[in-house]
């Protein structure tokens, strides 16, 4: 049974270039993800693995195995490119460009994750600048 | 010495007091600061597709006109600026087809050379200026304060362009300790704060800086450093939010180094803009009379 | 947590007199060196020595670098045969990594008590040379014709004069950090590397001593000498065994998530080690280094630096997972109570019992969690807690452990790169040694005449590098073999003794303080001397050292001894010394007895004078009532045939004969098939390097057939089996005709066959359903249909109730051919069920992870309580595509996959052939049909029974190069009799009384070494009598204790003489 819950995108739409999830994934970010050993490091190093409903070796594992349903985690969102998993991957996998290739594979489609409408003024003057330019240049596509 | 600057933008508004801190520093020390001419966002975050050349055109656009005013050498205060603009560095630097295409897409500008290099502040304070000086220039020491140092995530990944070790760096411990306080050791310092995520996501980043500052404060710490604004707001102010969650928590006040140093040194107070933070910095300094203390 | 290393601080020239006149009671001060002493460097040294002088050259045949448990395995090898060797280590001591461990896997055997045997063995052959504390510095020439420069730093203790009484440590001031230890502990300047240290010699270490002549002043036999000099040593030999063994990882720059020389509970496997050891730093118990109290919990961390494409090393460590499992049953043993865990991505126990020491330690307590930490931290108390993803459960986790173990890659030598350029032979990428061919040549280094032994080609466990360097023995005696050959020592003939009466004479040793300081060996002396026939008694500061043996045989001579005995320590390390003492005063060996004063007496009673000084006066009395009955004893000698034969013509097989050949002996192998090749004809090709099995095979058999000293007999089968070692004699059944042959030693190749799968998995039942094999003859063949989907199940038929071994090789073949269908098919889609991914050995790390990137294969993970269920298609069963449902362990989920075509990876036992040949050989073989070696550690290719030896996938399947191996290895060890022409045979051999004897059979099922049978009576035919064979019986003594009828006596150890000796012990008057 899969661990995905909600539904952003409906994938089987999304008309993947050369049908495959795994080569799009691999054009995409440079890395050759199917050497990963499904050793647990990068999940247990990761700081937000506690809300993630993949945590990202499953998340490498869905890509292995053609889940198209990986596109709809929660976890590709709540990744924040913090690198940890990258620094420690004993097979050199840079799981941080994957996560990023599987959020540029939504986001090319004119697919938006965020719609920032809910902020306080007094918020939008607090957060410092960079938090907005990150969130735009991760969310938007 | 004078001292060409990067500011990004951050540091213009958010950050005024980092900014501020640092200036007098560098004045201390005999350096000038001078912002450079016409510069534009860094482009944060850095590109992490490989087909993705278009989003290294705001932080290269920036090194050209390093170039363009004579300099190789740029002071950065903030972390992911100094991350974003060394990344895009190096990317032309091993890939000179590239730098082509983007010298050749930017037909208004000059071409950039590839002879910039990029120092964030604390790696000037290490190399340039070494703590031993800085050492010697104290006039108040931190004596007895315990604080945790916490890098966060930009100034030690990607290995290529960290400016210290990514597991276990030691620059902030080198300089507390050069300013007479005391370290506590964390194993949570390297963590990531929760970055962007404190826009949608509020809960999640108070949870992180919860669990940051507990673990460092079960082991006696009053007192977080750090460098990055984006952190600063993250642990000060979503820090605070936290006491509503969780019990009998308290949120110890967060530094910029820059205020410590300054405060070592014995500088004007007023110019570290103690006044922006959530949670109060001076009340600790008091309290541990940091103030009073004169050098033996 | 380590000691912190030292700063060098200071300078000293070679050889100053002493300094100031301190004289220390104690020590007075620690003086704290600042520095991790590192071995000199030759060439600098070599420059600054003024004199050049005189350079001492010694011509032997062979050199061998090291003296690990390779290096002596080696050495004993090619000193059996006859010829010179010199064997030199960089340590003072020989023994190498393995005296550091304190048991060894899978049989719990304590590991110094297996390697030192080995060691005074070596230290006492008459043609093995040993130095120690020296280094090589260059070599040239060429094979058959080497001339190495050795430079040997000085010791600056005389080896003929120290005894090892330990005072000088006591006295000397200066404390270094301990490397034997693993920085776990500190060491004298001057010192021993551990107790059982051979040549027992004490070092100073020259880079920390501080010249103030403490040592000098406190030792008693003079032994230490400031001006000994370090000397350049020039050797002549033919060839060269390179062993120098591997260093240990310490993430210190790499890996430091882990908390290795930041937090102090966290310590490298190897530091554990030397904790659970009897003579570590906190004498085997295990404790926390931080307040040194016993741990509650105790954590393993897996594959520290191995297996990692960035910061680590690419390969497997191979012996890690075995060694984690191993101190975590003995901790979890001693201590019930201590919560184990060992945090694992693979569990590899691949070979001989290995997977049944793994299940027994899970059925101890031990847990086993898949996951790789992330990363650890230290808690106020000083414990660590790990924090890590259990990827069969799916949680994240975080677990605190008192201690944690790190069980850290195994890495080449730092020196390696020089000693590679000194010697010019190749490293790899790595820093291992390069072989000159991995799949056809592992032992022959980049340049010819040089042999590689052990860890130096890449981490490896001790039967393997047990049996590669009897490999290299073999291979190192080629082009030497026409040299001349040395077997024994030369003694003086033997007095006649018989008709004397006996005049003993007795020595008591005081062994420096370890008797002498708890009994009176003065009253000890007295009493013995009243003893009737007792002609000498006398007593000596160390009875072992040289000058105390010449006395011995002078008092033989001058008094006309014709007994001796010994009151002093063990037989086992020091009996064969006083025998060949004996044999020099022209006296049978046998006419020798020790009386163990020491390990029986002084060392377990000395907290009490009186009581110990008694029992040792009964102990010397009741020597003295035996030694006076006893006898000269005869060794029997027996010619060997010079010929070997080996039976099985495949891989092994070919390469043992080949082996043969190159030391000039003929051999004669006997193949049940048509042709040799054995398995591998019906292979593809060989991982991991993908050479075509034809490739390999075909060179060789074109070799053998050339060969002129070796025949070959196809479509031959062992028919009858009479003889013993050097005088077999054989039927041959071949084609129909029976032909006889004669040989000396057998060599057992007789490799495995596939299990029968009793139809699991559907196995027979459908075109589609494959084993390996099947499907490897298919790919040769070009037949095999374009498959669209490919399942391929392994561990099918290993590793359950029925069979519940590993069979080795499947994960590497079965990664081969998964490479295999994925290059011949591109579009097709390969799936791989498998438990735990056991790639091993050479290269085949690499090769896995080459795979699993460029061919996109994809692994599923099943329990082993839930394998993969196969399905027929209803419509088609025996023709057309089936359904697999497997449990994908990672996902927790099921998952099903189309195939058409499904590979089984099916289990292995021994040769169809193993029961009928057991019985002629009388070997044992256990429940696989593979049979057993007489010690699993450093015997793995020798029987019982004197004279067969094993090789290959008859002993346990395994990979083409371990099998080369231990082919050439196995070829070494039979060719040692053949080499030493004449064997001798037991003195104390066990003699049967016919007249007593029923026929009852007790002592031939008693007898361990297959050397009783039961023969007819001589004069009564129709009765059966048993019948020892002198040239198999070991005197152990077996028989004689079983037989039911006191029929059996031992020579030497006679009823007779055992009643007097109980007689004497209890009751004074019945000594005399």
């Amino acid at each position: 049974m899969s661990k995905v819950k909600e539904k952003i995108v409906n994938e089987y739409s999304l008309n993947l270039k050369k049908g495959d999830l795994a080569k799009e994934v691999e054009e995409l970010s440079g890395v050759n993800l199917f050497g990963c050993y499904q050793c647990g490091t990068c999940s247990a190093g990761c700081p937000y693995v506690e809300e993630m409903d993949l945590t990202p070796d499953e998340v490498i594992r869905y890509i292995i195995l053609d889940r198209k349903e990986v596109l709809n985690s929660k976890t590709i969102w709540l990744c924040s490119s913090c690198f940890t998993c990258a620094e420690r991957c004993p097979r050199d996998i840079n799981i941080t460009k994957i996560m990023e290739a599987l959020r540029q594979i939504i986001l090319r489609k004119n697919i938006d994750k965020t719609k920032l409408t809910m902020l306080t003024k007094e918020e939008k003057e607090v957060i410092p600048q960079l938090a907005f330019v990150c969130l735009f240049r991760k969310n938007v596509g | 010495m004078k001292l060409l600057y990067y500011p990004g933008c951050t540091l213009k508004t958010s950050a005024k007091n980092l900014e501020k801190s640092a200036f007098c520093i560098a004045e201390a020390l005999g350096h000038e600061i001078v912002e450079m001419k016409d510069w534009n966002c860094c482009g944060v975050s850095s590109s992490l597709t490989d087909d993705d050349l278009m989003h290294h055109l705001a932080p290269l656009r920036n090194l050209v006109h390093i170039e363009d005013e004579g300099e190789t050498q740029i002071i950065t205060l903030c972390d992911m600026c100094c991350n974003t603009l060394k990344q895009t560095n190096l990317r032309v630097k091993e890939k000179p087809e590239d730098l082509e295409t983007l010298n050749s897409f930017m037909d208004e500008e000059n071409d950039y050379k590839g002879t910039v290099k990029i120092l964030h502040f604390l790696e000037f304070l290490r190399d340039e200026v070494s703590f031993d000086k800085l050492k010697k220039m104290v006039k108040n020491p931190l004596k007895g304060m315990k604080i945790m140092p916490y890098y966060g995530c930009m100034l030690l990944r990607p290995r290529e362009v960290a400016i210290d070790d990514a597991e276990e760096p030691t620059i902030m411990r080198d300089l507390l300790k050069s300013l007479g306080a005391e370290v506590i050791d964390n194993p949570f310092k390297i963590e990531c704060c929760g970055s962007y995520h404190t826009i949608e996501e509020k809960k999640l980043v108070s949870d992180r800086a919860y669990r940051i500052t507990k673990f460092a404060q079960d082991r006696g710490a009053e007192a977080i450093v750090l460098s990055c604004p984006l952190c600063r707001f993250n642990l000060d102010v979503r820090g605070k939010e936290a006491e509503k969650i969780y019990n009998n928590y308290k949120q110890v006040p967060v530094y910029y180094y820059s205020q410590l140093i300054a405060v070592a040194l014995g500088l004007d107070p007023k110019n570290c803009g103690f006044g922006d933070h959530a949670v109060d910095p001076i009340l600790l300094l008091k309290k541990k009379g940091v103030f009073e203390n004169k050098r033996e | 947590m380590p000691l912190k290393s030292y700063n060098k601080k200071m300078d000293h020239d070679l050889g100053i007199p002493l300094q100031d006149d301190y004289f220390y009671d104690d020590p007075e001060e620690i003086i704290e060196r600042k520095s991790m002493p590192k071995l000199e460097t030759t060439e600098k040294k070599l420059k600054e020595l003024a004199k050049k002088g005189e350079k001492k050259v010694i011509d032997a045949d062979v050199l061998i670098i090291g003296a690990g448990i390779s290096g002596m395995q080696a050495a004993l090898d090619i000193g059996d045969k006859g010829y010179k060797v010199v064997i030199i280590d960089k340590t003072s001591t020989i023994g190498g990594a393995m005296v550091k461990l304190d048991k060894t896997f899978p049989t719990n055997d304590c590991s110094i008590c297996t390697a030192a045997p080995k060691m005074v063995e070596l230290s006492r052959h008459p043609n093995i040379e040993l130095i120690t504390y020296a280094d090589v510095n260059s070599l040239d020439g060429k094979p058959g014709n080497f001339k190495v420069n050795i430079w040997r730093k000085s010791k600056y203790v005389d080896p003929d004069k120290c005894t090892g009484c330990d005072d000088c440590a006591e006295v000397c001031p200066v404390e270094v950090v301990n490397p034997f230890d693993e920085k776990l502990s500190t060491r004298k300047a001057i010192y021993i590397e551990f107790p059982q240290a051979v040549p027992i010699v004490y070092t100073i270490d020259y880079d920390n001593c501080i010249g103030c002549g403490s040592c000098d002043r406190v030792c008693e036999p003079e032994a230490i000498s400031f001006l000994e000099k370090s000397e350049e040593i020039e050797v002549n030999v033919g060839s060269v065994i390179v062993a120098t063994g591997f260093e240990v990882f310490e993430p210190t720059e790499m890996r430091k998530e882990y908390g290795y020389g930041k937090y102090d509970n966290v310590i490298t496997a190897l530091q554990f080690e030397r904790l659970l050891s009897s003579f570590g730093p906190t004498e085997g118990k295990v404790f926390r280094p931080s307040d040194r109290k016993k741990p509650k919990s105790i954590g393993w961390i897996q594959c520290v630096g191995s297996r990692s494409e960035q910061l680590g090393f690419p390969y497997c460590s191979r012996v890690c997972c075995m060694y984690a499992t191993k101190e975590a049953s003995i901790a979890k043993e001693a201590n019930p109570d201590i919560d184990i865990t060992i945090y694992y991505m693979d569990i590899r126990a691949y070979g001989k019992d290995f997977q049944q020491y793994y299940d027994h330690a899970k059925d101890l307590g031990v847990k086993y969690v898949r996951g790789r930490p992330s990363s650890v931290y230290e808690n106020p108390d000083k414990s660590i807690t790990v924090r890590y993803k259990d990827t069969l459960t799916g949680k994240i986790e975080e677990n605190t452990v008192d201690m944690l173990v790190l069980s850290t890659a195994i890495k080449p030598n730092k020196d390696n790169k020089r000693l590679g350029g000194a010697l010019g032979i190749d490293v790899d990428e790595n820093g291992f040694f390069k072989q000159d061919s991995l799949l056809t040549d592992p032992i022959q280094s980049s340049r010819k005449g040089i042999f590689l032994a052990g860890c130096i080609q890449g981490p490896k466990d001790i039967p393997d590098s047990v049996s590669m360097a009897s490999g290299a023995a073999a291979k190192a005696v080629a082009p030497i073999k026409d040299r001349e050959k040395h077997i024994g020592k030369e003694f003086p003939p033997e007095k006649d003794v018989s008709n004397e009466k006996p005049r003993i004479g007795v020595f008591i040793c005081h062994c420096g303080k370890n008797i002498a300081n708890y009994l009176d060996v003065e009253k000890v002396t007295e009493e013995t001397k009243k003893l009737p026939n007792v002609e000498l008694a006398e007593h000596w500061m160390f009875v072992c050292s040289e000058d105390s043996c010449k006395k011995i045989k002078e008092a033989v001579k001058e008094k006309g001894l014709n007994r001796v005995i010994v009151a002093a320590c063990s037989p086992r390390t020091h009996g064969g010394l006083f025998q060949d003492t004996l044999m020099e005063a022209g006296l049978n060996k046998y006419l020798f007895e020790m009386a163990n004063i020491r390990n029986h007496c002084s060392w377990v009673h000395s907290d009490d004078w009186d009581a110990a000084t008694k029992k040792a006066i009964d102990l010397v009395r009741s020597s003295v009532a035996k030694t006076r009955h006893l006898e000269s004893l005869t060794e029997e000698e027996f010619s060997i045939y010079p010929k070997a034969l080996i039976i099985g013509g495949g891989v092994s097989g070919m390469k043992a004969a080949l082996a043969l050949a190159d030391m000039g002996i003929k051999s004669i192998i006997l193949e049940k098939e048509s042709n040799l090749g054995g398995r591998l004809n019906h292979l593809h090709s060989m991982f991991p390097s993908d050479t075509k099995a034809e490739d390999i095979i075909n060179p060789m058999i074109k070799n053998i057939t050339k060969n002129k000293l070796i025949t070959v007999m196809t479509n031959s089968e062992l028919n009858e089996l009479d003889g013993y070692i050097g005088n077999y004699k054989g039927k041959v059944k071949q084609k129909g005709k029976i032909k006889e042959i004669e040989f000396g030693t057998i060599i057992v190749a007789t490799g495995f066959k596939e299990i029968d799968l009793d139809g699991e998995y559907q196995y027979g039942k459908n075109k589609n359903i494959m084993s390996q094999t099947e499907l490897e003859t298919k790919l040769k063949n070009n037949d095999l249909k374009e498959p669209k989907n490919v399942v391929i199940i392994n561990c099918a038929g290993a590793m359950d109730k029925k069979r519940p071994y590993c069979c080795r090789v499947g994960c590497g073949v079965s990664i081969k051919n998964a490479k295999l269908i994925a290059q011949k098919y591109p579009k097709s889609k390969v799936y791989l069920l498998y438990r735990d991914m056991r790639v091993f050995g050479k290269d085949e790390e690499e090769y896995y992870a080459d795979v699993l990137k460029n061919y996109h294969v994809t692994t599923i993970r099943y329990p082993g309580d839930n394998k993969p269920e196969v399905s027929l298609d209803r419509k088609n069963p025996k023709d057309g595509p089936v359904t697999v449902k497997v449990h994908d362990d990672i996902l927790n989920e099921d998952m099903t996959l189309p195939a058409d075509l499904l590979v089984l990876t099916v289990n292995t036992e021994g040769g169809s052939e193993t029961e009928k040949l057991k019985n002629m050989l009388k070997v044992p073989v256990d429940a696989a049909g593979f049979f057993i070696e007489t010690h699993a550690k450093i015997k793995p290719l020798d029987f019982s029974t004197s004279g067969v030896y094993m090789c290959g996938a008859a002993h346990y399947p395994k990979n083409l190069v371990d099998a080369i191996a231990q082919a050439e290895g196995a070829a070494s060890r039979a060719a040692i009799p053949i080499a030493q022409e004449k064997m001798k045979g037991e003195g104390i051999v066990s003699h049967v009384i016919e007249d007593k004897c029923r026929g009852c059979g007790t002592c031939e099922m008693a007898c361990a070494y297959s050397a009783i049978e039961l023969v007819p009576h001589s004069r009564d035919p129709a009765r059966l009598v048993a019948k020892v064979n002198r040239a198999l019986c070991k005197g152990c003594g077996s028989c004689a204790a079983a037989c039911l009828n006191s029929a059996i006596e031992q020579k030497g150890y006679n009823s007779k003489q055992i009643n007097l000796m109980i007689s004497a012990l209890l009751d004074e008057e019945a000594g005399r």
